[in-house]
């Protein structure tokens, strides 16, 4: 979920603009400067990869390029860092793809 | 392609920001590089360039400040590129930085680095922990903070350490209901010898304050002395479950609450980001106060290896003043030895550092003994849990490597290939370790004899047609 109400600890913010991008096939507004990863978690997608042997759902951890486990595919490049990649329009964001590492 | 300068600082944060800007006054040629989109680091947590804000944080002030002075300076900037490789330039003397970017310099070649790769969250397993909606409490901080994104419903935040109140008022303020925040720790009663060494650090006391003030209007309980021990849910987290601990950090049976939640943000204190000094064969130290295995320094900051200065929380966890000011005596080393400026000119800012590092040096030194995890917390594993995340290895085969003969983190990541994924090992180190170390209790093993992963480059995992280029041109 995107916060929208200010407080003392997180005043108000004007996002970037206004974009769209493509995640497992459906359009989600997303704003320039978010990351894959926030766009993913706004709108409730917290599953983004599977682990090669037992298949299990993994999301974001360290949330800062250190763990490795938010990696998604993006414009066909497969296992990008979701948490260190800004957003573009048009982009097209694949999660819980079958990958070979 | 190589680009040359006099220093290359590793790292944007605190302490890069200030060497890189120390250095630069001096008249020394500096790049910094940076693996986020911007400066700032994992302290300041800027906002992305792209978003606007009419009213700021005091820390994001003063962050300004140091941005403003980076900018101001010739100071050239290379931001989102992975630092991979460190290596000894044979030929002409110095370091070549390789590095991995859009726009990046894929070599630059330097006299002298100054290294400020800060510190992430220590991961610390527990059954549950790999499901989707258990993260740390920088990763919590990061979305609220610098992306205004909630990152559940509701959140348990649970761990060691002042940043569980951190993390907790801004969830809060986020809109994000925390049941409780679960400190492992007592601080309070740990807390009295360092009473005076608190007073000096009014600032941050105060914001304590606030963020206590932010859990009480919420009614957020903050238990001291529980722990999770369980994250439990199919394909997320569902439900948590919290214990109280014992004196020496072990869960009381028979104390178990469950609680309903989508979330929970883990905060067990922080480990230094230490892979390109262990990279370049510096010496280091094992200290669990300062987050585990440090390196080696001099009083200018210089590691073992000559013209390699390291700064802030990559050196030892000592919080962002700390941090700056290790990062100004870091810039002001490397100018000297660069002959940016003369041992003479430079004496006078040495002897005033110095002092305030010594201050500073009890502040961190008090975190570290309140809220170092201790052997308890790091027992919270089951023998199907994994500690491995990347190669999804549990603690029992870890267990069974051990009593097959494995004595070292070496030999344990041979037989069950335990650090050989994408994190390089950086996740499971700390908990590989502390099983090792558990499990030879009647050897009396210490974490100096486990040791610690080796690390060769690339730190980081490359395209493969990157690294076969680079693999080329290093030659
Ligand atoms: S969440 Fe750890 S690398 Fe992205």
């Amino acid at each position: 979920m995107r916060i929208d109400q200010s407080s003392s600890l997180l005043p108000e913010v004007k996002r970037g603009k206004k974009i769209r991008i493509v995640v497992d096939g459906s359009f989600l507004d997303a704003f320039e400067g978010e990351t894959v990863a926030a766009v993913l978690l706004a709108a409730g997608v917290i599953k983004f990869r599977l682990t090669r042997e037992h298949r299990h759902p993994r999301g974001v951890y360290c949330g800062m390029g250190v763990c490795y486990e938010c990696l998604v595919r993006v414009d066909g490049v497969d296992n990008v860092r979701a948490c260190m990649t800004p957003v573009v329009d048009g982009m097209n964001v694949e999660t819980c793809r079958e990958v070979e590492l | 392609m190589t680009e040359t300068f006099q220093l290359a600082v590793i790292g944007g944060g605190p302490a890069g920001m200030e060497a890189a800007i120390t250095a630069a006054e001096a008249g020394v040629t500096v790049i910094i590089i940076d693996n986020f989109p911007s400066l700032g680091g994992q302290y300041y947590k800027p906002l992305p360039d792209e978003f606007g804000a009419r009213k700021k944080t005091k820390t994001e002030r003063e962050a300004e400040v140091l941005f403003k002075m980076v900018k101001g300076l010739p100071i050239t900037q290379v931001h989102g590129a992975l630092v991979w490789g460190l290596f000894p330039d044979e030929k002409q003397g110095g370091w070549l930085v390789a590095v991995h970017g859009e726009g990046a310099p894929k070599k630059v070649h330097v006299q002298a680095v100054v290294l400020a790769t800060g510190a992430y969250d220590t991961p610390v397993a527990f059954p549950g922990w790999t499901l989707p909606g258990v993260l740390t409490a920088g990763a919590a901080l990061t979305l609220v903070k610098t992306q205004r994104v909630a990152p559940g419903r509701r959140a348990l935040v649970v761990g060691t350490g002042p940043l569980l109140l951190s993390a907790a008022a801004h969830l809060i303020d986020a809109g994000v209901q925390v049941p409780a925040v679960c400190e492992a720790s007592r601080p309070f009663f740990k807390a009295i010898p360092y009473a005076f060494t608190a007073l000096g650090q009014l600032g941050r006391i105060e914001e304590g304050i606030k963020y206590a003030s932010k859990m009480a209007s919420a009614r957020t309980p903050y238990k001291m002395g529980w722990s999770i021990v369980e994250a439990r849910g199919t394909e997320r987290v569902e439900e948590a479950v919290i214990t109280r601990l014992d004196s020496a950090y072990r869960p009381v049976e028979g104390s178990e609450q469950t609680i309903a939640v989508d979330t929970v943000v883990t905060g067990f204190h922080l480990i230094p980001n230490t892979g390109l000094a262990r990279m370049i064969g510096c010496e280091f130290e094992y200290c669990q106060e300062k987050g585990g295995w440090v390196p080696l320094r001099d009083k200018t900051m210089q590691s073992s290896q000559p013209g390699v200065y390291i700064a802030g929380d990559g050196a030892g966890i000592g919080g962002a003043e700390m941090a700056r000011l290790e990062g100004r005596m870091a810039g002001l080393a490397a100018a000297v030895q660069v002959g940016g400026i003369t041992q003479g000119e430079a004496g006078g800012v040495y002897g005033r550092l110095k002092s305030e590092l010594k201050h500073q040096r009890g502040y961190a030194r008090m975190l570290g003994a309140l809220f170092t995890p201790r052997p308890g917390l790091t027992a919270l594993a089951k023998d199907d849990t994994l500690i491995c995340r990347c190669e999804e290895i549990t603690l029992g085969e870890i267990r069974s490597a051990v009593a097959a003969g494995a004595r070292t983190l070496g030999e344990v990541k041979m037989i069950t290939r335990t650090g050989m994924g994408n994190c390089q090992g950086r996740m499971c180190e700390h908990g590989v370790t502390n099983a090792i170390v558990a499990a030879l209790t009647a050897e009396k093993a210490t974490h100096q004899q486990v040791g610690m992963y080796s690390i060769r480059p690339p730190l980081h995992p490359l395209p493969v047609d990157v690294l076969a280029d680079a693999a080329e041109e290093l030659d």
